[in-house]
């Protein structure tokens, strides 16, 4: 079976502080960085041992290219880099027989839930479609869903875990750590969770018959609300996109793609208005 | 009647280096022609004013555009600051006014012996055309313009922008305050000269207001614009219904010119960021 990785790094066992998962930092990031690629690692040994053969890995976090490569196993194919038109489920059109979701993370607003956001906290407070609250996780589930590729597997903090698998019944979730706040988490150790990520991952193949790819009915909304109401402006700019509230917009479109490069284009023109006028 | 005044400084007499007008890293050169700037545009108000009453709107366009030095300006007119309108440089120039002027202007990115020629944010637009024509600042901004019923009546800058202009609208007047040498060198009226040369071409745009036409671009609008930077590309093709036609070509298309105009606003602005 083909299997599909969209890795994030928030919700890598331990993680609790952005300076752990931010690229910059020099003495706490490259730890955890070695923590997220032994997390992949254990889902791919995890699904291996039941029945998959094809792997792509997708390093979906902060400038997305944090996987250390020589760790993983030197038949995978990876995507690395920031500037994806998918972004975080970039590839899914080579559809997979199953998509793993690792060391993902809860939606902005979420309770909770360590370093809870939605694509950019700076720019992004809410992200709403056809009025569901969405997590990054169920915005790439159905970009993946579009392709046919039901998301099997999620690896996260408790909160996280809770949400998605509510959303994707079918999905198996490895909780890794249970937050407490924002800032904090009581974890499992490294080599722990890379094994229950594992059996999670073995699991996760045998639930492949019986998941189902996600997708939103068409027709479908998208509403953001911004953090602040300068990027709202911005936003405006697009084409159908209409205002709705000083700091919240509204997109439709019957085509789940065309609404996901609509989020992504507004997500990058929110970032612009945050720089000086 | 109103008048709409969108005034830009690279255009201004004397004005050959960005140094002169970069508002953004101070520089004592900025303080001088900020103040010459704002002169011009006090010279083209008292010269509409010369034949009756005229309530005027200043649009300034220029960098952060809040350049004006407000208190040097006649105490009757409105002026419109900050740099963040959907509609920019022709931000409110909607029906209710009887024409326009372009105070300051300059050439198109591409042209040749334009001091300073760009459209809008030269590290990102290489080339923008509507319906297969090139466009600079000026003739955009005459399209968005000429979709409310607005005319331009008056354009000053270098000889190039005003012949540029003169070109697609010939009913425009033009007042040239220098002439350019290349893209960094200009020979000049002097700051006097040239607010006198300009509020008499005020003047007489406004006498012959009556047989100014509008700038229409005719529907359906196809805007194609050459990005500097392929990952400009890369980001501008996310915008909703926009088409990316090469690696450093986008299309788009849409039958109002107020829509078309944001589209490329958001593509500078999506493009700075890439």
């Amino acid at each position: 079976m083909r299997v599909y990785i969209s890795a994030d790094m928030e919700g890598t066992a331990g993680v609790c502080a952005w300076s752990q998962v931010d690229p910059s930092n020099t003495h706490e990031y490259p730890v955890y960085r070695r923590y997220m690629t032994r997390e992949v690692h254990a889902a791919i040994d995890g699904a291996r041992s039941a029945g998959g053969r094809e792997f792509l890995v997708n390093d979906s976090h902060w400038d997305m290219r944090n996987l250390l490569w020589d760790e993983l196993p030197d038949d995978v194919r990876m995507i690395s880099g920031a500037r994806k038109p998918l972004s975080m489920a970039q590839g899914a059109e080579q559809r997979f027989d199953a998509a793993f979701f690792t060391g993902y993370h809860a939606r902005i607003g979420e309770a909770d839930a360590v370093l809870s956001h939605t694509y950019s906290d700076a720019t992004l407070y809410d992200v709403r479609v056809n009025g569901t609250p969405c997590s990054e996780a169920l915005l790439n589930a159905a970009i993946l869903g579009l392709y046919s590729t039901p998301v099997v597997l999620v690896t996260g903090d408790s909160a996280t875990i809770a949400s998605v698998t509510a959303a994707l019944p079918w999905a198996v979730g490895v909780p890794v750590k249970d937050a407490i706040g924002y800032f904090s988490a009581n974890t499992l150790t490294p080599a722990a969770a890379c094994a229950a990520i594992a059996e999670g991952a073995r699991e996760a193949m045998t639930a492949v018959p019986r998941a189902k790819p996600f997708t939103f009915a068409p027709p479908i909304e998208l509403v953001i609300e911004t953090a602040k109401t300068e990027q709202a402006d911005f936003m405006e700019l697009l084409p159908r996109v209409e205002r709705i509230g000083g700091r919240a917009i509204r997109f439709r479109d019957d085509d789940y793609l065309t609404v996901f490069r609509a989020f992504l284009a507004a997500m990058r023109l929110g970032g612009a208005a945050n720089l000086p006028a | 009647m109103k008048l709409y005044c969108s005034t830009d400084m690279e255009g201004v007499a004397g004005v050959s280096g960005w140094q002169q007008v970069d508002a953004r890293t101070p520089h004592s050169e900025y303080g001088i022609y900020r103040r010459y700037y704002t002169l011009e545009v006090a010279a083209a108000i008292e010269g509409a004013r010369r034949s009756g009453p005229v309530d005027v709107l200043v649009n300034d366009s220029h960098g952060p555009m809040r350049n004006l030095l407000f208190d040097d300006l006649p105490s009757d007119i409105r002026v419109i600051f900050g740099n963040r309108k959907p509609h920019s440089m022709v931000q409110d120039a909607d029906a209710s006014f009887g024409g326009a002027f372009f105070i300051g202007y300059h050439g198109a990115i591409g042209d040749q012996n334009a001091v300073l020629c760009h459209t809008y944010t030269p590290s990102v637009i290489y080339e923008l055309r509507l319906n297969g024509i090139v466009c600079g600042e000026a003739a955009i901004n005459a399209a968005l313009l000429g979709a409310n019923g607005v005319p331009l009546l008056m354009i000053t800058g270098d000889r190039t922008t005003v012949e540029g202009v003169q070109a697609q609208m010939p009913w425009v007047h033009g007042v040239i305050v220098k002439e350019s040498i290349g893209t960094l060198s200009a020979n000049s009226l002097s700051p006097a000269a040239a607010q006198r040369a300009i509020a008499d071409g005020a003047a007489q745009a406004i006498a012959g207001a009556s047989a100014a036409k509008v700038f229409q671009i005719a529907a359906p609008i196809e805007m194609r614009i050459t990005l500097a930077k392929t990952e400009q590309a890369d980001y501008v093709a996310m915008i909703p219904d926009v088409e990316r036609t090469g690696p450093r070509e986008v299309r788009f298309v849409h039958d109002d010119m107020r829509t078309v105009f944001k589209v490329f606003v958001a593509t500078f602005r999506l493009g700075a960021l890439a």
